[in-house]
């Protein structure tokens, strides 16, 4: 990748101005702005674009997921997971079991509906604040289509998705629809 | 009332009797002396040690030949364990809040005595990177000079941590890129999110050089697992993707990406595609990879999956030559694993957690399992040296 002058210039302005500039107060700038993100799906449309493609067959959580049974592993928004379903602990698919704060901020997955064969972005948020759910072993969910490393943190599900939220301890995490797909 | 005598009278002399004969047994062998507490102290870290995480409170050190536990190194389920390249100290980085699920968050690096496990120093990090099971979290320089954190607050950076002063260095911004590589000498380098690497040096001082290789990888269709392997010693790495393609790299501030080779093809096998539906045998896990430094032989959790199944458990683990790109031997686990790790030497144990915790100890030449540990551990592994 041939870099340009224009993008040395701009990365050695922004690395100065890193070393000067306090990052406690960057953080709280970022923490506005994470709390004011969810407002702006950006990172859905993203998504949508890229689901928009025609898919020619199904994976293998497509082809066994169920749309009945919400605290199931292999319920239909679950198919890129990996945590504790919220919807065992107290919660539900979209809600924090008391106690508990949704992160603002989370990771994204796109799954298929077996009831209606479309495609929703999903919005996996984390509730946090309180220490990891004690759970049965069946709501311990580790699920990875279209599952991406952390260098591509907005798909990446062994992160722990708590940031600008009062505690980032880990409780569980759960499935909000944000959109349609396709 | 006379036969109640008379048995009364037999029964004390029976019980004379055994009393003489008791107290000159007991007079055949020493008393029992007073006993003082004292701590143990570890031998120095032999080969076959590996530490996993256990319990979500700590890295257990196990003697793999012996099959026992020799110690406890307390870290959370989500702190990152390195042993110093001179095998004196562990380092451990963590975070706890000051009241347990709340208060002042707290990110430390702390470093342990090896020898007897003493909490030596705890020296304060900015806010770390918080995610499950990632080694690559979390390195030290091979000379030992410094510490590499990853941080994500979102926003991704690595702080460099003087381990010779206590104190960090500084925080280097690299942006859509995470984890940490250590080089041979003089910096680390991180992957990217556009399939490149960054790298940056830094030998002290306030000046960080950060340089930017070209994509090499796809990111999008075969990203390249979090886990790589890199030989403190040479600075060498092998990363490999999703769908088994080895890329071997020399790190350094130019490094030296090599041309990618499949894992199943090195073992006769059709090589992965990357449809949904494309069945074939695929690395998987949360610890898929470890690097035996005595053969230069890379080993790899395979398990048969389609495409987006980099997580599942493994049932073989391959070893592979990667000079010669060559399959040396399929060991059949006697479960499903999620991590493995193996021994430095040339005389390699074979570690694989299963999803149960439980853990086999394999003899890499044999593929004979040669013991079962109830060790209640996670995927991830520590063992000397790599």
């Amino acid at each position: 990748m041939s870099v340009s002058f224009l993008d040395r210039l701009g990365e050695t302005a922004t690395r100065k101005l890193a070393a000067r500039s306090s990052r406690r107060g960057v953080l709280g700038r970022m923490s506005a702005a994470m709390a004011l993100a969810p407002a702006f799906p950006l990172l859905p449309v993203a998504r949508a674009d890229a689901a928009s493609a025609p898919a020619p067959t199904l994976s293998d959580f497509e082809r066994r997921a169920q749309s009945r049974d919400a605290t199931k592993c292999n319920y239909w928004r679950h198919c890129a997971i990996d945590g504790v379903l919220c919807g065992c602990c107290g919660g539900g698919v979209h809600t924090c079991p008391p106690g508990t704060e949704p992160s603002p901020v989370s990771w994204i997955g796109t799954c298929r509906n077996p009831a209606d064969g479309r495609s929703y972005v999903i919005a996996y948020r984390d509730c946090c604040g309180r220490d990891i759910c004690a759970t049965s072993k069946d709501c311990h969910c580790n699920t990875a289509d279209r599952e991406m490393p952390i260098y591509r943190p907005q798909a990446s599900n062994d992160i722990i998705w708590c940031f600008g939220t009062a505690s980032t301890a880990y409780h569980c995490s759960t499935a909000a629809i944000i959109g349609q797909a396709s | 009332m006379v036969g109640w005598s008379t048995k009364t009278a037999w029964r004390a002399a029976f019980s004379a009797m055994l009393m003489v004969s008791a107290a000159t047994a007991h007079a055949d062998t020493p008393v029992l002396q007073a006993e003082q507490n004292d701590v143990a102290t570890l031998p120095p870290v032999a080969p076959h040690w590996f530490l996993p995480a256990t319990a979500h409170t700590a890295y257990t050190i196990y003697d793999g030949d012996a099959g026992r536990i020799l110690g406890t190194v307390p870290a959370s389920s989500l702190g990152n364990i390195v042993l110093s390249p001179d095998r004196k100290v562990f380092y451990v980085a963590d975070t706890i809040w000051s009241r347990g699920d709340h208060g002042t968050r707290q990110d430390l690096l702390q470093e342990y005595d090896a020898r007897t496990l003493k909490l030596l120093r705890e020296i304060e990090l900015p806010p770390r990177a918080l995610a499950v099971y990632k080694k690559q979290d979390f390195d030290v320089s091979p000379d030992g000079r410094w510490g590499y954190v990853f941080d994500m607050s979102p926003a991704t950076a690595v702080t460099v941590v003087d381990l010779a002063h206590a104190s960090v260095a500084r925080t280097v911004d690299i942006p859509g890129c995470a984890l940490v590589f250590p080089w041979k000498a003089g910096g680390f380098s991180s992957l990217c999110g556009d399939g490149s690497l960054t790298n940056v040096g830094y030998a002290g001082g306030a000046e960080a050089k950060v340089t930017h290789t070209k994509p090499f990888f796809d990111a999008n269709n075969d990203p390249i697992f979090e886990q790589g392997l890199v030989d403190r010693a040479t600075g060498r790495a092998l990363f490999v993707s999703y769908s088994g393609k080895v890329y071997a790299t020399t790190l350094g501030q130019d490094p030296v990406i090599g041309a990618p080779w499949s894992i199943q093809q090195a073992a006769g096998q059709p090589v992965a595609g990357t449809g949904v539906q494309d069945l074939a045998w695929r690395p998987g896990g949360a610890q898929p990879f470890a690097w035996n430094r005595a053969s230069g032989h890379l080993f790899v959790l395979m398990h048969v999956g389609t495409y987006w199944t980099h997580k599942a458990a493994g049932t073989e683990v391959w070893e592979l030559d990667p000079v010669a790109h060559a399959l040396v031997r399929r060991i059949d686990l006697p479960e499903p694993a999620r991590g493995i790790a193996v021994s430095p030497d040339a005389a390699p144990l074979l570690y694989s957690t299963a999803e149960n915790g439980k853990i086999a100890t394999i003899d890499v030449r044999s593929g004979a399992v040669r013991r079962t540990i109830e060790a209640q551990a996670g995927p991830m592994f520590l063992v000397p040296d790599m």
